[in-house]
């Protein structure tokens, strides 16, 4: 059947998904009444268009500028480094920080052709400069390219006035920022060293 | 854990089925090309999840096979598999898969003993190195952690070169810099650790009224600290920006078996280098044991073979204290000479096992 064939076809290509999850899924598909499959491809198909990149941060966000970015609760003067935009939805979830963020969208890796002009970093530094900012927390992960970043921003903020510490962390192991449990995010919010 | 039973299935050219192993020593005898070495690189792919002899994990398959696997089941019924199938390999423990194999080492690490460890006794200082590594890692996690960062970094620095991207490079001496000292100071202690066990071990067997010892070369000298190294990697800049690559560093280290008058290698006789190989792999398995507190696994693939009897003796008087340990021989070897109680011995003839 061609139709159930496309389907298996594009849910295998979702992370953590092979082909007999995604067959289970296109029969579950197949079960269920039509109004909760109506809706599941309608909520599927409208995510991209209702969430966005804040303006400011870069962070996922439906209204722009994002929640943190617009809440007066949040401290401007403390400013949080991260890779990816999802990083920020696991950081807040550890509910320790209190600051703003800053979205780099990816790490400096000679080795896949990513230069610091990928990163937004000019943003970064005019954010710093023209608003106040007192620190800046770099929490790339814990992997050779999130190092190299880390000492690139230090860099390019020398002279800004800002303090620049990192997430407390050893070697670089390839830890994932997307695996840190929530106590463990917290502790090294906490033990923040300087770079 | 020690293995009381090893399972195969269209792994090289062992027959498909279980080998029992439960005694503290097996012996495997048959004339070459029958499985014998076969059946030690299966052990040692339990050990460590990959050959000992590198190549590709397809190249194991047997007849072209595509797929294959092996597991190993302890006394205690604690077991560890390896499978690979279309490409992909997975590593399970008790069933649970492993995600790294640096695990590994904190499970059963086997120390084997192979024709191929003349190179490290010859002198390619890219092949010491990988003993040297090799020693660290099998005790110290944070040593391949080490060694991964610095390679890491220095591919991206030497890709860096090759881009010309100055900004970028401050940065990247940085990083080589930090892990790279790091290795070079871990290299250095293993290396007079090392000293210590290997001179004594070597001259017991050797014989040769002097003290051959181990000596560490390192690249960057050990007084040098990270602000010289940086001076040191800035001021070679143009240079290396001219070639591409990195040109002074951990990956430029090497070690040196050194007596009385200097480079013991550049004089040694043939047999003696052998010998000498054969005693870094004592060392390596006492270095193990003495370190971790537990004892290796040992795995003598056809080594005794071109000793002398006095020599093969000597060496089996300092072979250390083994978890269980796995040897080969040729049928015309006197192996009878070195089975204790309970050792078990197969013949093997075209991959399948028949003990005696
Ligand atoms: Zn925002």
């Amino acid at each position: 059947m061609k139709a159930l064939d496309d389907l298996v076809g594009i849910l295998a290509r979702l992370p953590g998904i092979g082909r007999k999850s995604a067959a289970r899924i296109a029969f579950h598909v197949l079960k269920s009444d039509d109004q909760y499959v109506a809706l599941l491809a309608e909520r599927i198909g409208s995510l991209k268009e209702k969430v966005r990149f804040c303006s400011v941060c870069g962070s996922y966000t439906e209204d722009d500028p994002c929640e943190v970015c617009s809440s007066p609760m949040r401290d401007r003067s403390l400013v949080c480094v991260v890779e990816q935009a999802q990083d920020v939805l696991t950081i807040e979830a550890s509910r320790e920080y209190r600051g703003v963020y800053h979205v780099l969208g990816a790490l400096i890796s000679p080795l896949d052709g990513i230069g610091p002009d990928a990163l937004r970093l000019d943003r970064l530094v005019a954010r710093v400069r023209d608003q106040g900012v007192s620190e800046v927390v770099i929490a790339t992960n814990p992997t050779v390219e999130g190092d190299t970043t880390a000492l690139y921003i230090k860099k390019v903020l020398e002279g800004s006035g800002a303090r620049v510490t990192r997430l407390a962390t050893g070697i670089p192991v390839g830890g994932d920022l997307e695996y840190a449990d929530k106590l463990t995010l917290a502790r090294s919010f906490r033990g923040r060293v300087a770079l | 854990m020690p293995f009381s039973r090893i399972e195969s299935v269209s792994f090289r050219n062992l027959a498909d089925g279980a080998i029992q192993t439960e005694a503290p020593s097996v012996f495997v005898v048959g004339e070459n090309g029958q499985g014998k070495s076969n059946f030690l690189d299966a052990v040692y792919t339990l050990c460590y999840g990959s050959s000992f002899r590198g190549g590709q994990d397809a190249d194991a398959g047997r007849d072209g096979e595509r797929s294959w696997s092996l597991r190993g089941v302890g006394p205690d019924g604690s077991s560890c598999a390896v499978a690979w199938e279309s490409g992909i390999k997975a590593i399970k423990e008790d069933g649970k898969p492993v995600r790294d194999r640096k695990r590994l080492v904190e499970r059963n690490p086997a120390i084997v003993f192979c024709h191929e460890d003349m190179e490290f006794a010859r002198g390619e200082p890219e092949r010491r190195r990988f003993f040297f590594d090799q020693t660290a890692s099998l005790v110290s996690v944070g040593y391949i952690d080490l060694l991964r960062a610095y390679r890491r970094a220095l591919k991206a620095r030497n890709q860096a070169l090759k881009d010309r991207s100055l900004d970028v490079l401050e940065v990247l001496d940085l990083q080589v810099a930090s892990y790279g000292i790091g290795l070079r100071d871990e290299r250095a202690a293993i290396a007079r650790e090392f000293d210590e066990r290997f001179a004594p071990r070597f001259e017991s067997v050797a014989r040769l009224g002097q003290r051959v010892g181990v000596s560490y070369r390192p690249s960057w000298r050990l007084d040098e600290g990270s602000d010289d190294v940086v001076a040191r990697l800035a001021a070679a800049r143009d240079r290396e920006l001219a070639l591409g690559t990195s040109l002074s560093g951990p990956h430029r280290d090497r070690f040196v078996f050194t007596d009385d008058s200097g480079d013991f290698s550049d004089r040694a006789s043939t047999g003696q280098l052998r010998l000498l190989s054969l005693t870094l792999r004592i060392a390596q398995a006492e270095h193990y044991a003495g370190v971790s507190g537990r004892r290796p696994t040992l795995l003598l693939d056809d080594v005794l073979l071109e000793l002398d009897p006095e020599k093969r003796r000597r060496f089996m008087e300092a072979l250390p204290e083994a978890e269980q340990s796995f040897f080969t021989f040729l049928p015309g070897e006197p192996y009878r000479d070195y089975q204790r109680d309970g050792t078990i011995v197969y013949w093997t003839d075209d991959g399948r096992f028949t003990r005696t």
